[in-house]
């Protein structure tokens, strides 16, 4: 039987090999997308010199992103006002127009953007291995990540942080604190540093409480208002969105502490060491922000460039003349594209957070001049 | 409730079909509906028990499931302006019409086998849909009354409350309310009086339509539906809710509807005509074609039509024409010649080289020496692939002119798809992901099934062979997967395969998670083989080998074809285990159907926090296609006739 027998399974092997082939070529073309880079650099047929520009183009991200012609931009895609999935799959809120603005800058066109939407946990996988140039996800930025998890972070454009809700008929008032909430069944998404925070919280205030953690926040909130739970907590803008939506009639919800128990603050994210990218970013909310200071609109921008009403360094910023912007490898025009295109940072924030009762006076999130902490360097 | 002789039926598989058509009528005549329920419900004081005590449990169940669904509490509105994202995700309206056309290739492909291979069978009796409709209406009438009333909503549009909470409606109203159930109730009574009347046949037997035309004469009431009824019509626009088309988020689905309908019988009815035209033979070629079809079907679907490759003409005149051309001319060329009088040993040497040829270009790859376009190296792959099984073929002209050709058609199909799937669409979406939601777990499982199946048989063989070496591999591999979690495996495939890629090669998330579904799948199925195969008796071999066949054309001509005839039945289920399995994906953050229902749509600011409705939906969705395969799956037990031979 051997030689035979050898025979007819050699066929079989090559059949086991003619399938791996199979998975495996399913899997690289479908991986091919974006198709230019990964062929160009297999191909044979390209030229030395498109190589050698391909591998530049891999050391520095902005050069990457400009030849791509598109910006990839990670975001939640399920995270209320900040990043929505509409009905029709487009992205909307705060972090999507931040993406926005970032393409505005780069390509003149707010719309050159690839959204793509990453869970938590994949976040900074994504940027590692370039799947994404920038994360507008609500990240917090904390010393572990900047540091160990090898990111860096651009200007804060939302200050959040955690706090509680509670109902004002148990008794809590906007007033309350922490030592207000002994006794209470406190509840909140596991998995999260919330679920310290607020243990931190209830022991420094010397009160003793009873969590419960449930899988996502809908799940608690539903516990919330079925009354499985006294008191809810996370980030006051997620409390906010929370009230504003699924407060039920004849119930009134109140947030409470007036300062949160936490510091969350939330901002662009992008890989590190690639400085020339991070200017853009960082400048481009920078942008947003001088703009808000001196009142320049996406409505009014042409207006007053046109009728000389604006200062010298708005006019610099806007591209008017210097050219600051060239030095960075945009075009002077850039970030006149991200005014008119997008907004300054009052018109982002207004558009998706005051629908859901975020509103920017009195709050960490107003501009310096207005005793927040929204601030930017000057532009000269 | 829908079937009129009770408890004694036999089980579907357990007894011939044909035993049980002939007992039935007999049974039927002699027994009112009285005597059905005092034997079947109530023969003693226990059963009797049991029979109160489900009852009650049914009905509590029933009401609760009934007043979620209806309270007034309930963001249904979540479901209706979410349609388009829970079945495509951002795939863009103005290129919808894609979507609308695979569903009609599919649809039209599926009515024109069913015609091909019409079964005949006794067909759906109206007496059956007679009580089919019966209980739908005592369905109605219950759950009518089961509700409970409605809340009372003021004159301000807000719902009236006292001290107690919200104020609902006395039960008299609410059965005067509901007028309209009662009156859909009433019709389907009358519906199935009229239908019980209809005469028996002359020759005796009971009256029945055949249930192909019915299941798709009924489809008809659900599309006639969307002309009067705004199905999804619904889009959230200047901070209200509008139900007008032409702004509609769904789009206007009735007219693509229709068609689809109209397709389906259009498909049917040649599919029928066809059949009865042509005669056996052409009939089974004919056969043969479109089960072939649906092999392409689904990469022309995804890989052409929904993606709409931007070819660039260019490139393909320079590139890949050309070595299409080269590989197909060459390729033949050397076929031709280990094909050859007399090449013996030589050929087999020169098959063994070109493997050795084709696996070091893979080993280059990976260890990234030089740089060669991917679909060079698996063209060199499959070339070597051929030259093995060449000499099968070696000897006449005739023989040698069917592998060369073989050779040329798989060249020919590879390397479009190779051109195809390596050039970018021209669809443009907001999101990373081409389609999302349920398409994407349609095409996951798909890609996924046609993957793992032959994947699958190989390894059943492979473990039943009786050479060491490939039990052994084999066992080990599907032990190994199987003691393993699919999440595992899933996650694992996402996070750690990139590691082991060539240094500028990426994989999707899409990709590696079709992968890992395939590799998981795979050592399922091929238990579900092996219980096949160890069913094939002895005297099979044993007469095959006294014809004089060999082990390939045992295994394929004798062997497979009983063996998986044997194991339909744990196929079927390990097919609808991995359609269901695909909600997964949500996990390792694919914008699956479930996702959608998850967390996006409870994160839209003006649904925030509905998610039980979404989820309902997506529970029925799953449900109406694992319950559409299954129906599928016994209708080809049927016709095979497993369990009866």
């Amino acid at each position: 039987m051997s030689k035979r027998m050898v025979r007819r399974f050699g066929g079989l092997l090559a059949v086991l090999a003619l399938l791996g082939a199979a998975c495996g070529s399913d899997g690289d073309e479908a991986a091919d997308e974006p198709a230019a880079t990964t062929e160009a650099a297999d191909d044979p047929a390209a030229t030395d010199a498109t190589e050698v520009e391909l591998v530049q183009a891999d050391d520095d991200l902005l050069d990457t992103v400009m030849a791509r012609g598109e910006l990839k931009c990670g975001v939640s895609g399920a995270a209320v006002a900040f990043s929505e999935t509409q009905p029709d799959g487009s992205q909307t809120g705060f972090d999507a127009d931040y993406c926005r603005a970032v393409a505005a800058a780069i390509f003149g066109d707010a719309e050159a953007v690839e959204f793509v939407p990453l869970t938590a946990a994949e976040r900074f996988t994504a940027v590692q291995t370039g799947a994404v140039d920038v994360l507008m996800r609500n990240t917090t930025w904390t010393q572990g990540r900047d540091t160990e998890v090898g990111m860096d972070f651009g200007p804060t454009t939302y200050y959040d942080g955690q706090q509680l809700m509670a109902r004002a008929s148990d008794g809590f008032s906007s007033g309350s604190t922490v030592a207000d909430i002994d006794g209470a069944i406190v509840c909140t998404n596991a998995g999260t540093t919330t679920e310290q925070n607020i243990a931190d919280a209830a022991d420094a205030a010397g009160v003793s409480i009873q969590l419960n953690t449930f899988e996502d926040f809908d799940i608690v909130t539903t516990n919330f208002i079925e009354g499985a739970c006294n008191i809810v907590t996370t980030d006051g803008s997620a409390l906010v969105g929370r009230k504003a939506n699924q407060q039920p009639d004849g119930e009134e919800w109140v947030i409470f502490p007036p300062t949160p128990i936490s510091k969350e603050p939330l901002g662009p994210t992008y890989g590190q060491n690639q400085s020339r990218f991070a200017d853009v970013v960082n400048w481009t909310v920078y942008a947003t922000i001088i703009a808000d200071e001196k009142g320049i609109t996406s409505g009014n921008v042409d207006a007053r460039l046109g009728d000389g009403s604006l200062d010298a360094e708005a006019v610099r910023l806007l591209g008017g003349d210097g050219e600051l912007q060239t030095a960075m490898g945009l075009s002077a025009d850039a970030f006149h594209s991200v005014i008119s295109q997008v907004g300054n940072y009052d018109e982002i924030y207004s558009r998706h957070l005051n629908p859901v009762g975020l509103s920017r006076e009195g709050s960490a999130n107003a501009g310096w001049l207005d005793g927040g902490l929204i601030y930017a360097p000057p532009a000269r | 409730m829908d079937d009129g002789d009770g408890v004694g039926a036999p089980v579907i598989g357990d007894k011939p079909a044909i035993e049980r058509v002939a007992t039935r009528p007999a049974e039927e005549t002699h027994r009112s509906s009285a005597e059905w329920i005092r034997k079947n419900l109530f023969p003693n004081p226990f059963n009797s028990f049991l029979t109160v005590a489900f009852g009650i449990f049914v009905l509590v169940s029933a009401r609760g499931l009934l007043n979620f669904v209806f309270s007034e509490e309930r963001g249904w509105d979540a479901v209706r302006t979410n349609l388009r994202l829970i079945f495509t995700h951002a795939y863009p309206e103005e290129q919808y019409v894609r979507v609308w056309v695979c569903v009609g290739v599919v649809v039209a492909l599926a009515c024109l086998s069913l015609g091909l291979f019409a079964s005949g069978g006794e067909g759906l009796r109206l007496r059956k849909i007679s009580n089919a409709l019966n209980a739908t209406a005592a369905a109605i009438a219950l759950g009518v009354v089961l509700r409970e009333p409605s809340v009372l909503i003021g004159a301000d549009g807000e719902t009236v409350r006292d001290a107690d909470g919200v104020v609902r409606q006395s039960f008299a109203e609410a059965m005067a309310d509901r007028w309209a159930w009662w009156l859909a109730a009433a019709v389907l009574a009358v519906v199935a009086l009229a239908v019980r009347r209809v005469p028996k046949r002359s020759d005796g037997s009971p009256a029945a339509v055949p249930t192909l035309d019915f299941a798709i004469g009924a489809m008809a009431l659900p599309v006639l539906s969307t002309w009067v009824y705004p199905w999804g019509h619904y889009a959230f626009a200047d901070g209200e809710f509008i139900a007008e088309p032409g702004r509609t988020v769904a789009m206007s689905t009735k007219v693509p509807w229709t068609v689809m309908w109209a397709l389906a019988v259009a498909s049917l009815i040649v599919g029928r005509w066809v059949s009865a035209q042509v005669d056996e033979r052409a009939l089974s070629r004919l056969r043969a074609v479109v089960a072939f079809t649906w092999l392409v079907v689904p990469f022309v679907l995804y890989w052409v039509v929904l993606r709409d490759p931007d070819l660039d003409w260019d490139r393909i005149f320079t590139v890949d024409a050309p070595l299409a051309l080269a590989f197909g001319i060459g390729g033949g060329a050397v076929l031709w010649w280990l094909t050859a009088d007399g090449r013996g040993e030589l050929g087999r040497i020169g098959a063994i080289a070109l493997l050795g040829f084709a696996a070091f270009h893979w080993v280059a790859a990976f260890m990234g020496w030089y740089p060669m376009l991917q679909k060079v190296r698996i063209s060199f792959l499959l070339l070597a692939v051929m030259a093995l099984l060449a000499h099968n073929f070696s000897g006449e002209a005739a023989k040698r002119r069917r592998l060369v050709l073989a050779w040329l058609v798989i060249t020919t199909v590879f390397h479009y798809f190779a051109t195809v799937m390596n050039t970018p669409s021209t669809v443009e979406t907001p999101t990373e992901a081409l389609i999302g939601g349920f398409a994407v777990t349609l095409v996951v499982a798909v890609f996924t099934l046609m993957l793992s199946f032959p994947l699958g048989v190989v390894l059943a063989l492979a473990r039943t062979s009786r050479l060491p070496i490939f039990r052994v591999m084999s066992t080990a591999y599907i032990e190994v997967v199987r003691g393993v979690p699919l999440i595992t495996i899933l996650i694992f495939f996402v996070v750690i395969l990139p590691l082991f890629l060539p240094a500028n090669m990426e994989i999707s998330l899409f990709a590696s998670a079709t992968l890992g579904y395939t590799l998981f799948s795979a050592a399922y199925l091929a238990e579900n083989v092996r219980g096949g195969l160890q069913s094939i008796r002895r005297g099979q071999y044993e007469a095959s080998d006294a014809v004089g066949l060999s082990t390939v054309q045992r295994t394929v001509f004798i062997v497979l074809p009983q063996s998986l005839r044997a194991s339909i039945p744990p196929l079927v289920g390990q097919v609808i285990a991995t359609f269901k399995e695909t909600s997964l994906l949500a996990i390792i953050g694919v914008f699956d159907i479930l996702r959608m229902a998850n967390s996006v749509i409870p994160a839209q600011t003006q649904f925030l926090g509905i998610k039980r409705e979404g989820l309902l939906f997506v529970s029925l969705v799953y449900w109406v296609f694992s319950y559409m395969l299954s129906k599928q799956s016994q209708r080809l037990e049927r016709r095979l006739g497993v369990g009866e031979r």
